[in-house]
């Protein structure tokens, strides 16, 4: 029961990070991202074929397939920035859609529709407690998923950077008029999720189902963990995809219910949605 | 000293002009009042002005400089700083971020503070929490703090108790002493055209009205009659 | 005018006949093809069908209700499925009770997977719908099709069982789908989703439920997902999970938007795109998915340009139209010139006194006590009590930022914590949502623009009139405030023009009160004045009580005959015109406004 729980928890972790990333996206530049594990997909498998093909270290071709899954990430934010700045989150959202479908027919054709040898950067077990193994992989992808929390939360409460960033998120043409460049730094945005996506990707590929679908699909899961901090707060995100995480290592555990695993992300979005709108709230602009 | 200069700008919204053929000179040092009745076209000539919405016509110059085809951000590091309608803080940032977004220099910041003292023991408190009128005295000092050219203001008074208002008011004549060309949109016409060199008046999407604030101060039916879209001027 | 009782007449007949007409073309055309085409051509055009009906589906969810929806092919796996279990358990009724049973189990599935998303925006939907595309895909993959593993085909229906025959009937099926569409955008569901992609609040406020008009939309949407399904199941006749991935959907999605699918032949051309782009690519042996890497760019630049193809043309042939029916207007406008008699000049001179306000014995329309409204630490209303009499305009005036607009706001039930009684002709309104209020007979306009542009004025006028009206009751109301013809589209007419029809139509709707805010931004002096003089006569004309928010005081001298006046969210003064007027307070508040207007 515990060592499923916990073999949940690596994945809990990527979901976390995804979320935070996700969470982050949404506050500063009123996005939901529907690429989001897409590109870190994409820059995933560009690091395998670069391993496996052209015999670069692991190393390396890890760090350039996280660097392109960044430019591929700036690049959907570049297009956001330029077409879509007055834009509403629906029709920014709406957008991410392309994307998505772009890059996992890309892959197909690039890479095939099959797993991919994702070689383990990490792996063996961290630690055991209690009779119970805790893998590194496990662990990477936890601290991966806390850090990334905290570190957000200082860079955007105590940086001047962050104040810009948090003016930009609350009164765009406000911000702009007082000579914020809005879209550099958003970009910016983009591009930082993109890369920090594609790490935990990458960390946590080689233990999961690693098809271009599954791993571009991480994004539900995410969305579901980004929905508990309704898209703003990134300390329930990072709760939300642990639990998740946990959640589905324990459904997975018991047989009977394990149809339920694949609804396990949809379940959840359903009941936080009908919890967080109990009240009808009437959108100003709309 | 330089000028900003507008040269028969048109401002469109949707299917045609909100406001057409205005043409006039800010100069640095002079408050010029714009007043007009509601709907009849200001915040779009800010907005066009700034770069909140595209111009439809005509030209925009710093001196020669046209700044007409330049974005919002360009503008503003052109020394164009525009108050939008309503109190425009952040929110959730305090009173010293607000200011730190503008300022350079912790120096810079307590120096915008030094005219509104009533805001140093709110520093470090959201904006949010702030009364409407500190939270305009915190949107006044984040302009004066980034040093502009030309300051356009569009209806400070909105949403203001009168007093607070009439404690704000003289600090735009200081701005202008700064040497800031100061573009005043109010709705309280007789205190905008006291404190104006010199005033526009827009009715209907057109300028009725364009001269010395004087005499428009000295000649009530003047005003009125520039208020109904006629042509006074 | 001669022939005007048999034009009505004739035209709407016609209106009635063309879609049929197109339906019967389409269903001959399609009956040639199935006999014309090869073999091979007739099983692509079946995909091409059912496509078509699915993308259909997304152009009601998509385009006209503007919500994001990702599980379109799931849907019609849902279809499938029960078409496929109808089949195994043989059941009565054939393939075609199958076919709408599939339909109408896809749109109950649709309306319990929408339900949780409807109260918040467009993205919510997206997340919930990609979820259970995920989440349904890995479970058909595990549970199957039922008489799948011992290879039951689905039977074909009487008569269509060959590949030409199934065609025939597949576009019998398109043809009626169709017609079904068009029926319903052209009717009340039609409106509120237009409406409720434009506005959600503009949508509440004419009685119309948000949350209904979404889940119409979704059910409806699903639903022709399920048929599309169902067809494909009888074509293949052993479905299988692959034909309905969530890839397929997300790409479905895209050519949704990037053809404009909420127009029915742009739906039907992203069917035959969905087949024929693979096709080409195949025949130049090119990988099919580069098919979805060019909906995918394609999608991302639809988006991004807020245009797509069927709009694109459809603004070019009316830019064109509207020019003819333009210089009409002009030449039909230097008529009326030349015949001044027949125009009613806007007499300010010879105004008659505004009516006294009626005596107070009878109820009032609308009764506020105590009301108000709170944001943070800002009282943006503070004990506000008045009446409105019935049968009488009452101006509402105040600086700006007085509390004009959230008075009309907490009234119309956009406010839920505001505290207060709000009593409509004596009804108690407590804690009713927007909707109901309107429904009881409280209506209101607003400042900005919530004229959905998606609509015909007459649509729109019908729409928020929510009540049978005939073609000349809409034209006469039309007339009344010099608004544009019923025929003309919303989204070529000005925004003044629009807020103006806002007015007629929510006048047409005979409600107790009307709250009007500032209708006349954005019109000239002139339209202005002419307004004014209209809404002196509309509760006499058509019985309702008006406020009316208003800067201009000549014009509220002119047509109010009770005034109240706001100031920092408290009533400042309230009761007849000239009192008010006189007031010293009030005079203090509008700082020597006054004296200048």
């Amino acid at each position: 029961m515990l060592q499923g729980a916990l073999a949940g928890l690596a994945a809990g972790g990527l979901y976390a990070v995804l979320a935070v990333c996700l969470t982050l996206m949404s506050r500063l530049v009123r996005v939901v991202n529907f690429s989001q594990a897409a590109t870190g997909m994409f820059g995933g498998f560009v690091a395998v074929w670069l391993v496996t093909e052209t015999g670069v270290p692991i190393w390396l071709g890890s760090v350039l397939g996280v660097l392109l899954a960044g430019v591929l990430s700036g690049v959907i934010g570049w297009i956001a920035a330029t077409w879509l700045s007055e834009a509403d989150t629906t029709t920014r959202s709406a957008m991410t859609v392309g994307p998505l479908l772009l890059l996992i027919s890309l892959s197909f054709i690039l890479f095939g529709n099959k797993p991919q040898p994702f070689a383990s950067i990490i792996s063996g077990p961290a630690f055991t407690v209690g009779g119970v193994v805790i893998s590194q992989v496990t662990l990477v992808t936890v601290s991966l998923a806390i850090v990334v929390a905290v570190a957000v939360r200082i860079l955007l409460t105590r940086t001047a950077i962050g104040t810009r960033l948090r003016a930009l998120s609350e009164r765009p043409t406000t911000a702009e008029l007082l000579g914020i460049p809005s879209k550099p730094l958003s970009i910016a945005v983009w591009v930082v999720t993109g890369v920090i996506s594609a790490i935990a990707i990458v960390v946590v590929a080689p233990t999961q189902s690693n098809d271009a679908i599954s791993l571009a699909m991480l994004i539900v899961p995410a969305a579901a963990a980004a929905l508990l901090g309704g898209f703003k707060r990134l300390d329930l995100a990072v709760v939300g995809g642990l639990v998740l995480g946990v959640l589905s290592g324990l459904v997975a555990q018991i047989d009977e219910v394990s149809l339920i695993r694949n609804f396990l992300p949809f379940l959840f979005i359903v009941v936080l949605l009908l919890w967080t709108q109990r009240k009808e709230v009437w959108d100003a602009a709309r | 000293m330089s000028a900003l200069i507008i040269d028969d700008v048109a401002v469109s919204r949707g299917a045609g002009p909100v406001i057409q053929g205005v043409s006039f000179t800010l100069e640095q040092g002079r408050v010029t009042a714009l007043v007009g009745p509601n709907g009849a076209g200001k915040t779009s000539l800010l907005d066009g002005i700034s770069g909140v919405a595209q111009i439809s016509a005509g030209t925009i110059r710093i001196d020669g400089t046209p700044i007409e085809k330049l974005s919002r951000v360009a503008r503003a590091k052109q020394g164009i700083v525009h108050i939008e309608q309503g109190r425009a803080v952040f929110p959730s940032l305090t009173v010293r971020e607000n200011l730190s977004l503008t300022a350079r220099t912790p120096a810079e910041i307590d120096a915008a503070l030094a005219r509104f003292p009533e805001l140093e023991k709110r520093i470090d408190a959201p904006t949010a929490l702030l009364s409407g009128g500190e939270q305009q005295m915190v949107v006044l000092a984040r302009a004066f703090a980034a040093r502009p050219r030309f300051l356009l203001i569009d209806e400070m008074s909105l949403g203001l108790a009168p007093v607070v208002f009439m404690r704000l008011l003289p600090i735009v004549s200081e701005i202008a002493e700064q040497g800031v060309g100061v573009l005043l949109v109010e709705q309280f016409t007789h205190l905008a055209l006291g404190l104006a060199e010199e005033a526009l008046v827009v009715a209907s999407g057109q300028v009725s009205f364009q001269g010395p604030a004087a005499t428009l101060r000295e000649d009530a039916s003047l005003l009125h009659r520039a208020y109904l879209g006629g042509a006074a001027a | 005018m001669p022939h005007a009782d048999s034009g009505p007449a004739r035209s709407r007949a016609l209106r009635l006949a063309w879609p049929l007409g197109v339906a019967v073309a389409g269903v001959v055309a399609g009956y040639l093809l199935s006999v014309g085409l090869s073999g091979y051509f007739v099983f692509l055009a079946v995909s091409a069908v059912t496509a078509a009906i699915a993308i259909l589906g997304l152009g009601i969810v998509t385009g006209s209700a503007g919500m994001i929806a990702l599980c379109q092919l799931t849907f019609a796996a849902v279809g499938a499925w029960v078409v496929s279990l109808f089949n195994v358990l043989e059941v009565p009724g054939g393939f075609v009770v199958w076919l709408i049973a599939g339909g109408l189990a896809a749109g109950v599935v649709g309306i319990l997977v929408g339900l949780p998303a409807l109260r918040l925006r467009g993205v919510n939907l997206a997340v919930v719908t990609l979820g259970f595309a995920a989440a349904f895909d890995v479970t058909l993959l595990q549970i199957q099709f039922p008489g799948s593993k011992d290879g039951i085909p689905v039977l074909r229906p009487e008569g269509f069982s060959t590949d030409r025959g199934y065609f025939f009937f597949s576009i019998i099926v398109l043809a009626v789908c169709g017609l079904v569409v068009f029926w319903l955008q052209r009717g009340r569901w039609g409106s509120s989703w237009k409406a409720v992609a434009f506005s959600e609040r503009g949508t509440a406020s004419v009685g119309q439920s948000v949350q209904q008009a979404k889940l119409t939309a979704f059910a409806v949407s699903a639903a022709l997902g399920g048929i599309s399904g169902g067809l494909l199941a009888g074509q293949v006749q052993l479905p299988f999970a692959s034909s309905f991935t969530p890839l397929q959907s997300l790409a479905l999605y895209v050519l949704a938007v990037m053809s404009g699918a909420y127009l029915i032949d742009m739906a039907i051309f992203g069917g035959i795109l969905w087949v024929l782009v693979p096709e080409l690519l195949k025949r130049w042996g090119v990988p099919q998915d580069w098919g979805f890497v060019i909906f995918g760019a394609l999608g991302v630049q639809a988006l991004t340009s807020g245009t797509n193809l069927g709009q694109g043309i459809r603004n070019l042939w009316w830019k064109r139209a509207d020019g003819r029916t333009a210089a009409a207007r002009e030449t039909a406008k230097a008529d009326a010139a030349a015949h001044p008699a027949a125009v009613e000049p806007p007499a300010e001179a010879s105004v008659p006194p505004v009516p006294a306000a009626p005596a107070a014995s009878g109820e009032p329309a609308l009764s506020v006590t105590g009301l108000t409204v709170q944001f943070g630490a800002l009282k943006a209303l503070d004990d506000v009590s008045l009446e409105v009499p019935a049968g009488s305009v009452m101006g509402l005036i105040g600086p700006n930022g007085a509390g004009k607009s959230t008075f009309v706001d907490a009234i119309s039930g956009f406010l839920p914590h505001a505290s207060g009684t709000v009593r409509l002709g004596g009804t108690a309104l407590g804690r009713m949502s927007p909707t109901k209020r309107a429904r009881l007979g409280l209506r209101r306009t607003f400042q900005q623009d919530r004229v959905p542009p998606a609509l015909t004025v007459d649509a729109y006028v019908r729409f928020v009139a929510r009540r049978r009206v005939t073609a000349d009751e809409v034209a006469e109301v039309l007339d009344f405030f010099g608004c544009p013809p019923a025929r003309t589209r919303l989204a070529g007419v000005d925004v003044g023009t629009r807020r103006l029809v806002e007015v007629a139509a929510n006048v047409l709707a005979k409600p107790r009160v009307l709250l009007l805010d500032e209708p006349a931004a954005g019109l000239s002096h002139e339209e202005h004045l002419e307004l004014g003089a209209r809404l002196r006569e509309v509760p006499a004309r058509y019985g309702m009580a008006i406020v009316l928010i208003e800067h201009d005081l000549d014009l509220v001298r002119t047509v109010c005959s009770t005034l109240t006046v706001l100031d920092f969210g408290r009533v400042l003064a309230s009761g007849p015109q000239d009192e008010v007027l006189a007031d010293p307070a009030v005079i203090k508040a509008y700082m020597g406004e006054t004296e200048m207007l």
